[in-house]
């Protein structure tokens, strides 16, 4: 995982305008930020920089969902 | 583009049919038994919501030529409209940018005219000494603009970069993806892409339109250009724009250890407030370190004189004697008059101690590709008509590092220029597309047109199979990131990469499926990877010779009788794709080029 979590989130949505790759969303239920599409993350902590509240950590591993041959 | 069209149209029908067609695979997902190809679509394409804009010059991308050409724009007078892929200071590689060159005339160790000199002999004469010299001459200006603004106060440029903009209320539109560029009668006319979050397609009628879309990679682990994918160079290309330097390499090195980890590999970079540097003319980021690797096994070593290079090797890229790290400091390509001319200054050191000035390569062990796909900055991208960032397009510009400028020639010369030539770029080209839409008229765009444009744009968000463009995108980073196809090359691989790379191109880019509007996206960029590899590898083949970051294995030498020239890509009317040679230093109109 790249962005280990996000808590304490206030659903300011900062973090889902920055990310340059679309990591991130807003969950239409609970407003609050949510690692959304975790394999197009390129670990460039933008997204940490930017947060208001310190609610997001980030781990330099990476793994990608194991993609279906010819899929 | 007919041909294409219909030979996608052939592909996906044969591949229905191989599938057990249409019904069979809807059968398979309503089943609940897991089909692999299956589209399982999140979002209806019909009910997407339909915009027009419109104004005079379009500014698209909002890195550091996007800011500069929508200020410059409308303080000339225009009326400017931003739109980006990401969010303003906050995509592409300026973010990560944290040294601008600044030419200071009251203190600069050289002219003018000896800078650009100097950037030309480490260029071996693949820049164009007229982007070089105007990079310095107005560098100072823009920096002290962005001191206006409060830039080098933070490490993050939202704020100041939104200063200018809301100070002289310019539209600004966030996580927009545009997809076409719309060319009628011969001249821009606009462009049209859609919405991330909001369920929209945009059309933006425009009288001139500035690419600020940066350049782009294969989405290489360990560099951040993953949202880069030579979006504005394609799109160009797309409408007939001519487009060159593909067969230029950046040579970033990357870690071994958490290799994707961008932020890990500059050792905290990025949380360093930007500063500004003086005259230093290197050779740097060739394939000379990746050869080593190659030659000699990983890891990669970089850095500074002394560090890691007690094994040098014998044959690899030519580095001019002068700029030679690693040779005896006579230099053997100087002057007629045999004196050592000064190389600059050394440059400051940014930021503090602690906060982080390493960049990939420097501590660790290193290895080679982590830019794969990325040319030399501003080495690609549209070719210029003159020293106005005009493309071949009437109406349509390029600056930074959409436009293939040439200023550092094709390999990195002067430090902290990429930043400082996307801010001048991109001034000179907001004033001059100003100056343009004066005299045009807003474009009319035929409803067929947009129809046609809407249809291809959300084309795969409707089928019911296909490919995931993670899945095309991954199969093309094995044929195009090993070190053994475009970083040291030969004519044999380069062929059988792209035949690989034509395979995607006519099979898998038609059947491309997106579940939603982020998948939507990585559709379209893995479509411009596609291209930009096509482009790479067939550019590679043709230049015959090795010079500056393009290394051929069968061909070590200079080439200077055949080989002083620019490959210039473009589509021919049948949507073929053609390669002219441009005499370096010189411009398409000048009508030194013939076609290869």
């Amino acid at each position: 995982m790249a962005i280990e979590n996000i808590n304490g989130c206030i659903g300011c949505g900062i973090c889902v305008q920055t990310c340059p790759t679309d990591v991130i969303r807003l969950d239409p239920k609970t407003k609050k930020a949510i690692i959304k599409y975790p394999a197009d993350c390129q670990i460039c902590h933008l997204c940490r920089m930017y947060c208001p509240v310190d609610a997001i950590s980030i781990t330099p591993e990476k793994s990608i969902p194991v993609i279906v041959s010819w899929g | 583009m007919t041909n294409v069209n219909t030979k996608n149209e052939m592909s996906r029908r044969k591949f229905m049919g191989l599938a057990g067609g249409a019904i069979g695979m809807a059968t398979l997902a309503s089943m609940g038994i897991p089909g692999w190809a299956a589209n399982k679509i999140k979002i209806d394409p019909e009910s997407l919501e339909y915009l027009e804009k419109e104004t005079d010059v379009l500014v698209i991308g909002g890195g550091m030529a996007g800011l500069f050409a929508a200020v410059k724009a409308h303080d000339a007078g225009a009326k400017a409209l931003m739109v980006s892929k990401g969010r303003l200071g906050s995509s592409g590689q300026t973010p990560f940018a944290k040294g601008i060159f600044a030419y200071d005339p009251s203190t600069a160790a050289m002219t003018l005219d000896e800078f650009t000199a100097t950037v030309s002999r480490s260029a071996l004469g693949s820049n164009n000494s007229v982007y070089t010299k105007q990079m310095a001459e107005h560098s100072l200006a823009r920096v002290n603009e962005l001191k206006d603004w409060g830039f080098f106060d933070s490490a993050l440029y939202n704020k100041s970069f939104s200063k200018p903009i809301n100070e002289r209320n310019i539209p600004l539109l966030e996580r927009i993806v545009i997809t076409n560029l719309i060319k009628e009668n011969g001249k821009i006319a606009g462009a049209a892409g859609f919405s991330l979050d909001e369920e929209k397609v945009y059309i933006f009628k425009a009288k001139s339109v500035i690419l600020c879309t940066g350049a782009g990679g294969f989405k290489p682990n360990g560099f951040p250009i993953c949202d880069l994918t030579h979006d504005g160079t394609i799109m160009a290309y797309n409408i007939g724009a001519k487009v060159t330097g593909k067969e230029w390499n950046d040579g970033h090195p990357g870690q071994a250890t958490n290799a994707a980890a961008c932020y890990d590999g500059w050792h905290g970079m990025f949380e360093r407030k930007p500063s500004v540097n003086g005259i230093e003319v290197h050779h740097d980021l060739g394939v000379d370190l990746n050869y080593m690797a190659y030659t000699n096994g990983n890891p990669v070593q970089m850095g500074p004189p002394g560090a890691g290079e007690s094994n040098p090797i014998s044959g690899g890229p030519y580095i001019p004697a002068e700029f030679n790290r690693m040779s005896s400091d006579k230099p053997k390509d100087g002057p007629e008059d045999g004196k050592k001319p000064p190389r600059g200054e050394r440059p400051e050191k940014g930021g503090k101690p602690g906060e982080g000035d390493a960049p990939p390569g420097m501590g660790g062990t290193s290895v080679g590709g982590s830019s794969a796909g990325m040319s030399i900055h501003k080495s690609e991208g549209l070719v210029p008509i003159n020293d106005k960032c005009e493309s071949t397009i009437p109406g349509l510009y390029a600056a930074g590092d959409a436009l293939g400028s040439y200023m550092a020639g094709a390999i990195y010369t002067q430090i902290g220029s990429s930043l400082a030539g996307s801010a001048v770029q991109g001034a000179i080209a907001g004033e001059a597309a100003a100056v343009y839409s004066e005299s045009a008229n807003t474009p009319v765009i035929s409803k067929a047109k947009i129809k046609a444009l809407q249809e291809e744009m959300l084309a795969p968000l409707h089928r019911e199979a296909g490919y995931s463009p993670a899945w095309v995108t991954q199969t093309l980073q094995g044929i195009m990131i090993p070190n053994f196809v475009l970083y040291v090359k030969k004519e044999s691989m380069l062929k059988a990469a792209l035949a690989y790379v034509e395979e995607l191109r006519d099979h898998h880019a038609p059947m491309l499926r997106a579940a939603d509007l982020h998948e939507l996206r990585l559709v379209h960029e893995t479509k411009n990877m596609i291209a930009t590899a096509e482009m790479k590898l067939k550019a590679s083949i043709l230049r015959k010779e090795s010079r500056c970051s393009h290394y051929r294995l069968d061909y070590p030498e200079l080439d200077n009788e055949n080989w002083q020239a620019w490959i210039n890509i473009f589509k021919d009317e049948e949507g073929n794709m053609q390669f002219e040679k441009q005499a370096f230093n010189s411009w398409p109109n000048e009508n030194l080029f013939h076609q290869i």
